[in-house]
């Protein structure tokens, strides 16, 4: 590994005190360390072909897996900045080779940002067969006033599947804006997608998850857990089409709502094949009493049992 | 006879206008497993909130004593940091919350070994302590959870409202002898039903109907007057609480 900044070590430090992180060896795994518009150090291992180009305010990645590759250790992706202002556009483009298995662990690492924006333009294509997962975790600091504009465009092919985990509870949210398309393409491609926030103060939160099941039995899960509180809003929109026969999706979104945040979501079920299925379901509201009963009569606070609820939904 | 640890003085709970607990009075002592037997409806599960303390369940009249202290208008988690607590008809589901956290959660001190002393009790495998209390759990399952979760407390009282409801042959024997287990240790149980085969296995028991006592006795007696009179009913015509047995 190369030489890396006290800067960026800063960064690696708020990174590795994340859950997941202890997974990842860096003597092993194939990474990018990425700050601001820098790229402080790249590995590739056989099979993993990573390049990676500077922009005027951010970084370019090209990322390929070659096909059958089986990677015990995830390719570890690490997007930060230490600035307080500022803007960091990553351009990345994924392609995972036919029947390869590959994790992604993506951290993005704001600590003292404040009006600051981090833009994620992705492609990722699943190969036949493939397994890929990327889970993003992001920190903010905690007067964050961040613009987070993620858009992914991704293509399951036959076979492939597609699991995307997006965890934002750490630090303040600031403004998110979560744009996912997908497009299951190949006969018994699967996706999975996951997205956890918590918003807190005057935090945003909009969150759009499409998914077209174009492949014959494709199937799909999108699932939202959100947790607003003081003055935050947050809107959720999760769509599956079921445009193939024997293509199967669910919606599934839950957004708890605490003190004066304002929250909406609409689970969109489309079946354009009569031979496909779409179901949702969708809770939005505070927590039940009854929740927070049982805990009380365990002993804990009001505010305890609110604390021990809301961690288990975004764990 | 143990000393008493709960002592129900003639409250009267009223809910959206409507008097849902009528000038009710029952003791509960230590070592003693007390049943209240009724009907649906009968506002057996509204004296339960109400003894827990659930805010919309606090009387308009009368009091609670619990060892001792009025705890009339205690919060829900006083009550049961001074060692009384509720195993719910309907225990709620947490999804992201463990098993083994759950447990953990109003006990001190809790080993490894307890929580597995406490799934050995209930007969439900260690391997569940990692799974999550959310609905992938099945409602069976999730009241003998709540079960092993008193077992693990020692509470100085327990109230097990329907704690049969859901439950298969096999895990009513672990009901009953759960409640007589914490009983023998000196605890006071308080046990919630509408079967009388759980009745019989108490000690003493009170027969509720539209929100009032209306029989107090051994639980023999209780039962018995339970299965010959208790039809659906607009409710008893008793002026006087019933002493038998």
């Amino acid at each position: 590994m190369a030489k890396i900044s006290e800067e960026f070590q800063e960064i690696l430090k708020i990174a590795a005190s994340t859950p997941g992180y202890d997974h990842f060896d860096h003597k092993k795994g194939a990474y990018a360390l990425i700050n601001a518009n820098k790229v402080v150090d790249y590995h590739e291992i056989e099979g993993v072909h990573i390049e990676a180009y500077e922009t005027d305010d951010g970084v370019k990645a090209l990322i390929d897996i070659e096909e059958g590759v089986q990677l015990v250790e995830p390719v570890h992706l690490c997007f930060g900045d230490v600035r307080k202002n500022g803007r960091q556009v990553i351009e990345s483009h994924i392609t995972v080779g036919r029947g390869a298995k590959v994790d992604f662990l993506a951290h993005c690492v704001f600590p003292h940002a404040e009006k600051f924006l981090h833009a994620m333009e992705g492609t990722v294509e699943v190969g036949e067969g493939a397994n890929v997962s990327y889970k993003e975790l992001h920190y903010h600091g905690p007067e964050s006033q961040m613009e987070v504009r993620p858009v992914t465009k991704v293509k399951v092919n036959k076979g492939g599947r597609y699991v995307n985990d997006f965890t934002l509870v750490e630090g303040k949210v600031g403004s998110l804006d979560i744009d996912i398309d997908i497009d299951a393409v190949g006969e018994g491609s699967r996706v999975e997608l996951t997205s956890k926030v918590y918003g807190k103060a005057d935090d945003s939160v909009k969150i759009q998850d499409v998914v077209k099941l174009s492949g014959k039995n494709s199937s799909a899960l999108i699932k939202t857990r959100t947790v607003l509180k003081d003055h935050s809003v947050g809107s959720f929109m999760g769509m599956i089409d079921g445009a193939a026969p024997g293509a199967k999706g669910h919606v599934d979104c839950t957004e708890v709502v605490q003190g004066h945040a304002i929250a909406d979501a609409s689970p969109v079920v489309r079946a354009s094949h009569p031979e496909a299925e779409v179901t949702h379901e969708a809770a939005i509201g505070r927590i039940a009493d009854d929740k927070i009963a049982g805990l009380m009569a365990k002993g804990l606070t009001s505010d305890e049992a609110i604390d021990m609820i809301v961690s288990g939904l975004l764990k | 006879m143990g000393t008493t640890l709960l002592s129900v003085d003639s409250i009267t709970v009223r809910r959206e206008n409507t008097t849902i607990l009528k000038d009710m009075s029952l003791k509960v002592e230590s070592g003693e497993v007390t049943g209240v037997l009724g009907r649906n409806g009968a506002g057996k599960s509204s004296l339960a909130y109400a003894l827990m303390g659930l805010p919309d369940y606090i009387p308009v009249k009368g009091s609670i004593t619990f060892l001792g202290k009025d705890i009339t208008r205690w919060s829900i988690t006083d009550r049961a940091k001074a060692g009384l607590t509720l195993a719910w008809q309907l225990p709620a589901r947490y999804e992201g919350i463990s098993i083994r956290d759950y447990l953990r959660t109003g006990t001190k001190g809790c080993s490894e070994r307890d929580l597995e002393e406490s799934m050995d009790f209930i007969q439900m495998n260690t391997t569940f302590l990692d799974r999550a209390i959310d609905k992938s759990l099945s409602g069976g399952e999730r009241k003998r959870i709540e079960l092993a979760s008193i077992y693990l407390m020692k509470p100085r009282l327990a109230i097990l409202d329907e704690p049969d409801s859901g439950v298969d042959l096999l895990a009513l024997r672990e009901v009953l002898g759960l409640l007589r287990l914490l009983a023998d240790q000196g605890s006071g149980v308080m046990v919630i039903t509408h079967r009388e085969d759980v009745a019989a296995g108490c000690d003493r028991s009170y027969l509720m109907c539209d929100g009032r006592i209306v029989l107090e006795g051994s639980a023999g007696a209780v039962k018995r007057y339970f299965m010959s009179q208790c039809r659906p009913c607009d409710g008893c015509e008793v002026g006087e609480v019933m002493r038998r047995g």
